[in-house]
């Protein structure tokens, strides 16, 4: 798991304030609402929406 | 214009202030000084500043100070002297902190009455926030600071509203993630691991190591700030957040591989007054300010290391 569980736990999206959840194939926080995808870099999750990528 | 910048001999205000003079502004900075950390650092990093003609210092304390005569024909005040340190504001500390943070902003908007100040920007802290619900932390969050100095902050906070709202002093308040990069105060974390790591030295860790911070390069500190000065935004307050939080296992994982040694550690009691997590929602402040950060923490933090062996005496 390469995002700490406990931070997984209390990250929500920062554009809906929705759950979001851990894709390990896409290595990103997908929000399934907004479909957005903010990405993992080095570890870290970027919760920008400015840099958080579209999802179908 | 004439900018006014407390706290001039700090780890921000001095970036701050040079910043400002390289936009052409006249800064009149203030420090009194504080013995929180040694006062040759101070000077260090005041050392160019002495060296530009729109810049003038006065050692001076704001609990002093007739400012009044101070504040006549500035412009804009950038107030950043504090009392700093989270863990050091407990018990008969206390009164250090209401008196260089709450009283001297008091002191400070009190000043302002009656004067043409376009902007007064205050800087706020994440910490007024303590163990908040939202994660990232939004602007609507009720803050409930968990530490006195986050207290201290939130009441200058609260000045600020009060003095906008009775005597119309503009204000904006600046709620900072976790600054570092070059100059970073001796006592931060960063300043302290990655001078532990050079002297091969154990790196203190408080807890568990899981605590996540947003950790903010000073450079888009200083963009946003200063872009509060050509915002029509007034009687705000605005996380000014990397917007990517990590663990100080990941910074030591970072720290290991851009230092190439292994970090020896220490665990230690977890203290009280820290929070577990923090994480700024940025979205007010790409709103109101156009900010946007740029430099990530493996890039910052290779930038503050070269700085701490010496080799780079500029963030940008």
């Amino acid at each position: 798991m390469p995002i700490d569980k406990e931070l997984l736990d209390i990250l929500a999206c920062p554009k809906c304030k929705g759950d979001i959840i851990y894709d390990q194939e896409k290595d990103g926080l997908i929000c399934n609402a907004c479909k957005l995808m903010y990405p993992i870099k080095d570890e870290i999750p970027v919760m920008l929406i400015d840099e958080a990528i579209r999802v179908e | 214009m004439r900018c006014l910048v407390s706290g001039v001999a700090g780890f921000i205000g001095s970036h701050l202030a040079e910043r400002l003079v390289r936009d052409g502004q006249e800064v009149i900075g203030i420090d009194c000084f504080l013995d929180y950390y040694p006062r040759e650092v101070k000077e260090e990093n005041l050392a160019g500043l002495k060296k530009s003609p729109n810049f003038h210092f006065q050692e001076a304390n704001l609990l002093e100070l007739d400012l009044p005569a101070l504040v006549q024909k500035t412009d804009f005040i950038f107030h950043l002297a504090a009392q700093a340190g989270v863990r050091a504001s407990w018990g008969e500390s206390f009164s250090i902190y209401t008196e260089n943070n709450i009283r001297a902003t008091q002191r400070l908007l009190e000043s302002c009455k009656g004067q043409k100040v376009s902007k007064f920007i205050l800087a706020s802290s994440s910490s007024v926030y303590g163990d908040a619900e939202e994660m990232p932390t939004s602007e609507n969050s009720a803050p409930k600071p968990v530490s006195p100095y986050g207290l201290s902050k939130l009441a200058c906070e609260h000045l600020c509203y009060l003095y906008w709202k009775n005597h119309k002093i503009p204000y904006l308040a600046l709620r900072y993630f976790t600054v570092y990069g070059p100059r970073q105060r001796p006592d931060m974390a960063f300043h302290k691991f990655l001078r532990s790591a050079l002297h091969g030295k154990e790196i203190e860790i408080y807890g568990d190591g899981n605590q996540t911070r947003d950790f903010t390069y000073i450079s888009d500190i200083i963009n946003a700030t200063v872009k509060s000065i050509s915002t029509d935004a007034v009687a705000e307050s605005v996380n000014l957040g990397g917007g990517s939080p990590a663990t100080i296992w990941q910074v030591l994982n970072i720290i290991e591989e851009i230092t190439g040694k292994r970090v020896r550690l220490r665990h230690i009691e977890e203290q009280k007054g820290d929070v577990r997590h923090t994480c700024a929602d940025i979205t007010k402040a790409q709103r109101i300010l156009g900010y946007a950060p740029q430099v990530r923490l493996g890039e910052g933090l290779r930038k503050q290391f070269l700085w701490q062996k010496g080799g780079m005496l500029d963030a940008y």
